[in-house]
């Protein structure tokens, strides 16, 4: 019995101690696959084999600026200093029912068309964000899974 | 009756040239001879920017045909001449189909395409429509950036029509002396007749290329981002380091 024990344990601890590290929780949709050993960039980063990819980011903010400034500077950021098309703005809420703004942009890559979705949370001085992105009818081929993982989000 | 003599008319009318500034840069002379015309009245006030005065009335209808365009400038209280210009900077996407749609635009409004690189076009469209031309191109993506500018060409065009019509009279009277002049008169006089002829031409194409410019607004579009040494720049970036990571490079680079 111990012998079956202490693997079981071992692995439920291991599980454990992965989720410890993210002040977040989100659900990997069937069709992607989580990346490994993401960190420093990103806290969290799946793809699709097409190449589709979301990614969740946490910067510790010390309570710096609220949800609309970090969203009129990542805004900025994208259309100003990298042509991104702002597409569509909207209101969104992760599980847990903190309040956010997703962004849409369009950008060109290599003369193809591609899509990068930013959604903005602030909660407990820190700012989340989630970035998906990839070639725009991959996206749009992905997009229940993709919404699906968005709806999953919860921040601690 | 006292007879006038060849030598002494071709003196005068050399002076006379001398003082009429036909040659450039002799833009307050010109403006200035009392013969051949009336000196100009100062041009009115400029009009309000082309967003607030859309269409542009009676004057972009003249535009449009150099004629109509002639005879409207010709008067005196004619309203300012404008040369307008735009360029637009749009958000990097869908750049191909962008540029085809810019370019419909300006064929739809009676335009034509004046050139087109990887990622910006050029277009000239009739005055009277640079305004729904602005608003029709705004809606076709994201723009991130607008400049639009009137140059006022007035005091250029009038002084210009000025020295032109001075340079027309002294041709006149230039060949009237060549029908009349002994041989070593007439060497002379022809020679000045082809300074002349070449100071008309020129002043002919520039009033030709003003009434072009006023009649056809020039459109550049570019999709491209800020310039890099403007985001070197960017008081934004430097004390949030991550933000320059956002993006689709550093997303879907999955092998960093």
């Amino acid at each position: 019995m111990k012998r079956f024990l202490a693997p079981l344990v071992a692995l439920t601890a291991a599980v454990l101690l992965a989720g410890c590290g993210r002040p977040f929780d989100v659900k990997t949709a069937p069709g992607l696959v989580e990346l490994e050993d993401q960190e420093p960039d990103y806290a969290y980063r799946a793809m699709t084999p097409e190449g589709v990819v979301m990614g969740v980011r946490v910067v510790d903010t010390n309570g710096r600026g609220d949800l609309e400034f970090w969203t009129r500077a990542t805004s900025l950021r994208m259309r100003e200093l990298d042509g991104y098309a702002l597409l569509a703005t909207a209101d969104v809420k992760s599980r847990d029912g903190t309040p956010g703004h997703e962004l849409r942009f369009g950008h060109d890559e290599s003369h193809k068309p591609y899509i990068y979705m930013l959604r903005v949370y602030v909660a407990k001085k820190r700012l989340f964000l989630v970035e998906t992105g990839g070639p725009q009818a991959e996206v749009e081929r992905y997009k229940g899974a993709l919404d699906w993982m968005q709806a999953t989000l919860k921040l601690d | 009756m006292k007879r006038t003599r060849p030598g002494a008319v071709v003196f005068s009318v050399l002076l006379m040239l001398g003082a009429s500034g036909c040659a450039a840069g002799g833009a307050v002379a010109g403006a200035r001879a009392p013969s051949a015309m009336a000196a100009p009245e100062p041009p009115p006030p400029p009009p309000p920017s082309p967003a607030l005065a859309p269409g542009g009335g009676a004057l972009a209808l003249a535009m449009n045909d150099p004629a109509k365009a002639k005879s409207v400038s010709d008067s005196p209280h004619s309203a300012a001449m404008l040369i307008y210009t735009a360029n637009l900077s749009l958000a990097v996407f869908q750049v191909e189909p962008g540029l085809d749609a810019v370019e419909r635009v300006a064929r739809d409004v009676g335009g034509y395409l004046s050139s087109r690189q990887d990622n910006s076009i050029t277009i000239r469209v009739p005055r009277d429509h640079f305004d729904d031309t602005i608003a029709r191109i705004e809606k076709l993506g994201d723009v991130t950036h607008r400049d639009i500018k009137a140059q006022d060409v007035t005091d250029e065009f009038v002084d210009l029509q000025a020295r032109l019509k001075n340079a027309y009279s002294i041709r006149d009277r230039l060949n009237e002396l060549l029908s009349r002049a002994a041989v070593k008169e007439a060497l002379e006089i022809e020679k000045e007749l082809g300074r002349v002829t070449e100071d008309i031409e020129r002043m002919e194409g520039k009033l030709k290329l003003l009434r072009d410019q006023m009649a056809f607004s020039t459109v550049t579009v570019t999709f491209a981002p800020v310039a890099v040494e403007q985001v070197r720049d960017s008081s934004l970036l430097a004390p949030f380091p991550w933000l320059r990571q956002l993006g689709l490079q550093s997303l879907l680079n999955v092998h960093q």
